[in-house]
């Protein structure tokens, strides 16, 4: 109890001993001097102690209106016109000498015949005493404002007969707050509440000896306090950065190459011909205006003419076709990651190798929640020595099980056009069951012979992008580059 | 990769033996490079991954390969060809549009439901994916009943008439392809030329005009049909040769009596289809290196007239011969690959191999990745966008000039239709995406911009660059310029800020960002009217960093 007295705000220690069952917030503001935002959150924290209950009501208000004022001012009509009938009977004359106008002249009429005063004739006669007690209108309107639930039975036929006339009373709806101390509140609120505890800790607090003479009022520790939003790196980034460090883990080097390819380090070199249906206008984007790049100066580019066109010595049939110089000089956004491997292979590299890259790549895809025109793709090679397909498959299981934990693995024939025997790989996920992760193979002889290697080499992709939703829970791939700035700030640790 | 719907009972059916649908999901159609989508009401949709395998893009191919993996059937697959009668003579003027023919005859042939699905699915995917959208092969079927031959091959003026499919009234070859859905879509394959190729009959009557569209006449193939013929149009015979194998070989599987044709031009008559089996000779040890698997000779025979080709020893080697229609076999590797199907790749053991090498990152990305962190001490959010957006965004929207940048020629929109040279206004994009959220915000983006340069071998190059805003009620250039200062002293030097005119940023509040007498970036309060071109009621400082040259300076001089 100490505890909860000495945690009580000073604003709720002004309220709480004043408190008593059923009492409003206008009267708690009057006996304050709080203002009303004050007393609300006193209030509120004190509920949260649960030291009261509060209810909201709705009270219906009966309060006097505009003709109220009025004809408590000037008299009720009705006496007005009585008053005049007794110096002429003529009704205009009336009229004017009491200041009526025509609806109160047609309401008094009506009233003053049904209590059988008058006579309406040519003139108007008078009839027995004028015997009109109003006495109780006029102290039932200067009493108002009353909740209406709670008039007299005597009250409540004078509040029908004058709400039937016109704005003499009107009904307002009163909101306010219904208040019950509980049993702790009611024991706190007979003690006496000490005013002199320490808020702030402040730095003339601390040189001063207030601390030491002083209680610290106690904090409400569970209450939630105001978000605050310190930086934080991009999810997706974190995941490509663990993804990365487990390539440098298993001893991949990372390579590069341009965003903008030659057709030659996307397409030919890969030992793609050159009227492969996926160098068709619509599959890749082409550049504008700046259409052409360069070669390497190399004989390996003579090699994969050869290749393409009769096999050159690679023990190939080739694809029989005229190969062209100027198409393979042909500019294009990177399609795939395998260019830089192309790029990697022609320019020379240690053997045994691991190589990797993880770059963005452009694709002229209708875009949907798979699909984007501008996406991640992480792929790379291992060379070395008597690689096979038999190995192949040992890395890609090793390699699966490092990336997504999972060593439910199976493998699936597959197709590139660069890799023969082609392999997928699917992995079992707990929730989505069999998932698709990677696909590999080993390199056409015809790919790397013209390109100066001699050793096999396995080539091996992994949908980065679907490893990252899995990861991060999203479904619409356009989400991982999100522009929605409270999901980067409430995004997640992540393991 | 191709698409198509087959039937499980027709597929049971032309297989001739009940394989359990699980079996054949998760094993059997595996074989053939597919995978089963989707089955709904007996319908299976299937995915065959190999654009090299045509033959495979049917429920007859698919059936005649599982054939041989369910020891249905061994070795090469056996076709009847009879020497027909039929002549198709080609004229010399449509040498310079689409030159080549040929064809075949089939006779007494029984329709049904899902084998006309599956014929004009078979002819649709091949002409499309395998065909490169008829530019290569366009296929044509017809009710030979209706056909008086010799058939002509020849090109006519365009203002020859035919009533095409699907329509009721006669066209002109010039209307056809302006009206006709299918002259729209491939109408530019031979618009150029001013007479358009045509096949008719002895009677004068059009059956077609390849590549684009059948008459209605003679041209439309239904459950009726009792005897077919079938042409094939392009620029290189081994393709349309290729393609014509394919149908023929799915009809001949539905027990149609396939006959060839004379297709003559000029002197020269070619009797197709031509129906040859071609053979490699493989090494057994190239086998066993490529694989890893330790095969005898015999073994390797098994396993490969498992899937259909026939092989025999020859010498250290095994000839294999395999049918006409496959052309994805250029090299040993190929045959390899089949092999190792019909061992099953989960049958292998894996075995783990190490390979000893030492892994790295590239230097400049491991740094970016420091001045990430280094930035998010600041209370930065790290953000990612596109390298690709438009003109609008990278110039009218930040005020500026249009200057040089790499342009894509057929975006699929025009949102993404440039590569960006700068990475602020990709922040100003996410900035004003946000405006109802809470302030201030204060944002980084690391990533690529893409210069133009006429040096480079690709004419262009990829730099790395740094972009940071502050979107705030009290973003200034001195806020801005507090963080540049923390993270340039981070990383050891002294700069200068140089005086800059920029019309994206208010003038007399932006400047050059120098360091040992390097431009390295550009620093500024956002002009009111960017701000306005954004949407954005908020003031936003910016600047931006060449990490590229920046990361130069840190090895040179750190």
């Amino acid at each position: 109890m100490d505890n909860l007295t000495d945690s009580l705000h000073k604003l709720e220690r002004k309220v709480l001993p004043i408190l008593h069952d059923n009492i409003t917030l206008k009267d708690i503001i009057k006996k304050t001097g709080l203002k009303e935002e004050e007393i609300t959150r006193a209030l509120q924290w004190l509920e949260n102690k649960e030291l009261i209950k509060t209810e909201k009501t709705a009270k219906e208000i009966v309060e006097i209106d505009e003709n109220g004022e009025k004809y408590l001012k000037e008299g009720f009509p009705e006496k007005r016109f009585l008053s005049a009938l007794k110096k002429d009977s003529r009704l205009q004359n009336i009229k004017k000498d009491a200041n009526l106008d025509d609806a109160e002249v047609n309401i008094v009429l009506g009233l003053l015949k049904k209590k059988d005063l008058i006579d309406v004739g040519n003139t108007i006669k008078l009839k027995g005493k004028a015997g009109l007690d109003l006495k109780e209108y006029e102290d039932f309107l200067k009493e108002l404002p009353k909740e209406k639930s709670k008039l007299t039975i005597k009250e409540r036929e004078i509040y029908d007969e004058l709400s039937r006339r016109k704005e003499i009373i009107k009904i307002n709806l009163a909101k306010d707050k219904i208040i019950v101390l509980t049993d702790a509140g009611r024991k706190i609120a007979k003690e006496k509440l000490d005013d002199n505890l320490i808020e702030a800790l402040t730095p003339e607090v601390i040189k001063s000896s207030k601390w030491k003479n002083n209680k610290f009022r106690k904090y409400d520790i569970k209450v939630n306090v105001p978000k605050i939003y310190p930086g934080k790196r991009h999810p997706y980034n974190e995941f490509l950065n663990s993804v990365k460090e487990k390539l440098v883990n298993l001893g991949f080097k990372e390579m590069i190459g341009p965003t903008i390819e030659t057709e030659f380090y996307n397409f030919d070199a890969l030992f793609q011909p050159q009227n492969h249906p996926a160098r068709d206008w619509t599959d890749t984007y082409r550049i504008k205006d700046t259409k052409y790049g360069d070669l390497p100066k190399s004989i390996k580019v003579k090699q994969v003419k050869e290749t393409h066109e009769n096999g050159w010595k690679t023990g190939s049939t080739g694809w029989n076709y005229k190969w062209s110089e100027s198409m393979a000089r042909q500019l294009m956004p990177r399609a795939h990651d395998t260019a830089i491997s192309a790029r990697t292979l022609l320019k020379g590299i240690k053997i045994p190798g691991k190589y990797f890259s993880l770059v963005r790549c452009y694709r002229p895809d209708i875009i949907d929640a798979t699909h984007a025109v501008e996406f991640n793709q992480m792929g790379g090679f291992i060379i070395d020595e008597n690689l096979n397909f038999t190995q192949l498959l040992g890395l890609l299981r090793n390699f699966a099980i490092e990336m997504t934990g999972s060593k439910e693995i199976k493998f699936f024939p597959d197709y590139y056009p660069f890799t023969e025997p082609s392999v997928q790989i699917s992995v079992k996920h707990p929730i989505f069951g069999w998932l698709e992760i990677a696909g590999a193979g080993i390199f056409r002889p015809e790919l790397t012979l013209p390109l100066g290697i001699k050793q096999p080499v396995i080539a091996w992709g992994f949908g980065v992008d679907r490893l990252a939703m899995l990861k991060l829970g999203i479904k619409d791939i356009r989400d991982l580059f999100s522009q929605n700035i409270s999901y980067l700030r409430d995004s997640k640790w992540q393991q | 990769m191709a698409t198509i719907e087959v039937s499980y009972e027709d597929l049971m059916k032309l297989i001739g033996k009940k394989i359990p649908i699980d079996d054949l999901r998760d094993s059997g159609i595996l074989q053939v490079k597919g995978q089963i989508e989707d089955i709904k009401n007996g319908i299976m949709k299937i995915e065959v991954a190999d654009t090299n395998r045509p033959d495979l893009w049917s429920a007859e191919g698919i059936a005649r390969e599982l054939k041989g993996r369910y020891n249905m059937k061994s070795g090469l697959p056996k076709f009847n060809i009879k020497k027909g009668s039929t002549r198709l003579i080609v004229d010399k003027n449509v040498k310079d549009i689409r030159p080549l023919i040929a064809g075949a005859v089939i006779r007494d042939i029984k329709i049904d439901e899902e084998f006309l699905i599956q014929l004009i699915q078979l002819q649709e995917k091949i002409a499309d994916n395998f065909g490169r959208k008829r530019k290569e092969i366009a296929i044509g079927l017809y009710d030979f009943d209706r056909i008086k031959e010799p058939l002509h091959y020849k090109a006519m003026d365009t203002k020859t008439k035919f009533v095409p499919l699907d329509f009721n009234k006669s066209l002109t070859l010039k209307q056809i392809l302006e009206i006709h859905p299918k002259g729209i879509a491939y109408g530019h394959l031979i618009k150029e030329h001013n007479q358009y190729p045509i096949l008719v009959d002895s009677n004068g009557v059009i059956a077609s005009m390849p590549p684009v569209i059948n008459s209605i006449i003679t041209g439309k193939v239904t459950t009726e049909t009792k005897n077919l013929f079938l042409e094939v149009t392009g620029n290189n015979f081994e393709y349309i040769n290729t393609a014509l194998l394919i149908m023929v070989a799915a009809l001949h599987d539905r027990k149609g009596k396939v006959e060839t044709i004379s297709v003559i031009n000029g002197n020269k008559k070619t009797v197709t289809p031509v129906f040859k089996n071609k053979s490699i000779n493989v090494d057994l040890d190239f086998i066993n290196q490529r694989t890893g698997l330790d095969l005898k000779k015999q073994d390797a025979i098994n396993l490969l007239k498992k899937c259909r080709c026939d092989a025999v020893s020859s010498g250290n080697k095994i000839k294999v011969t395999y049918p006409a229609y496959r052309q994805d076999i250029l090299h040993q590797a190929d045959i390899v690959e089949d092999v190792l199907i019909c061992y099953g790749y989960n049958n292998i053991n894996p075995e783990y191999v190490k390979i000893s090498a030492t892994g790295s990152l590239r230097k400049i990305g491991m740094f970016s990745d420091k001045i990430a962190y280094a930035l998010t001490g600041f209370k930065a959010q790290e953000i990612l966008s596109y390298t690709l957006t438009n003109k609008d965004n990278l110039f009218k929207k930040m005020n500026l000039v249009e200057s040089k940048v790499i342009e894509i020629e057929n975006p699929v929109s025009k949102t993404w239709s440039v590569f960006r040279t700068s990475i602020i206004p990709s922040i100003m994009e996410f900035l004003s995406k946000n405006t109802n959220k809470d302030y201030p915000q204060q944002v980084f983006e690391i990533g690529n911009v893409i210069i133009p340069d006429n040096k480079e071998e690709t004419r262009s190059k990829d730099v790395m660059t740094l972009a940071w805003a502050l979107s705030d009620s009290k973003a200034d250039f001195t806020r801005a310029k507090q963080v540049l200062d923390y993270l340039i002293n981070h990383l050891g030097f002294k700069y200068n800020i140089e005086e800059l005119e920029h019309e994206s940023f208010i003038s007399g509040r932006s400047g050059r960002i120098i360091i040992k007498g390097k431009k390295i970036g550009i620093i500024g309060e956002v002009r009111p009217e960017v701000l306005i071109n954004w949407n954005l009621e908020m003031p936003a400082a910016v600047f931006e960093i060449d990490l590229n040259e920046l990361h130069k300076l840190v090895k040179k001089f750190r």
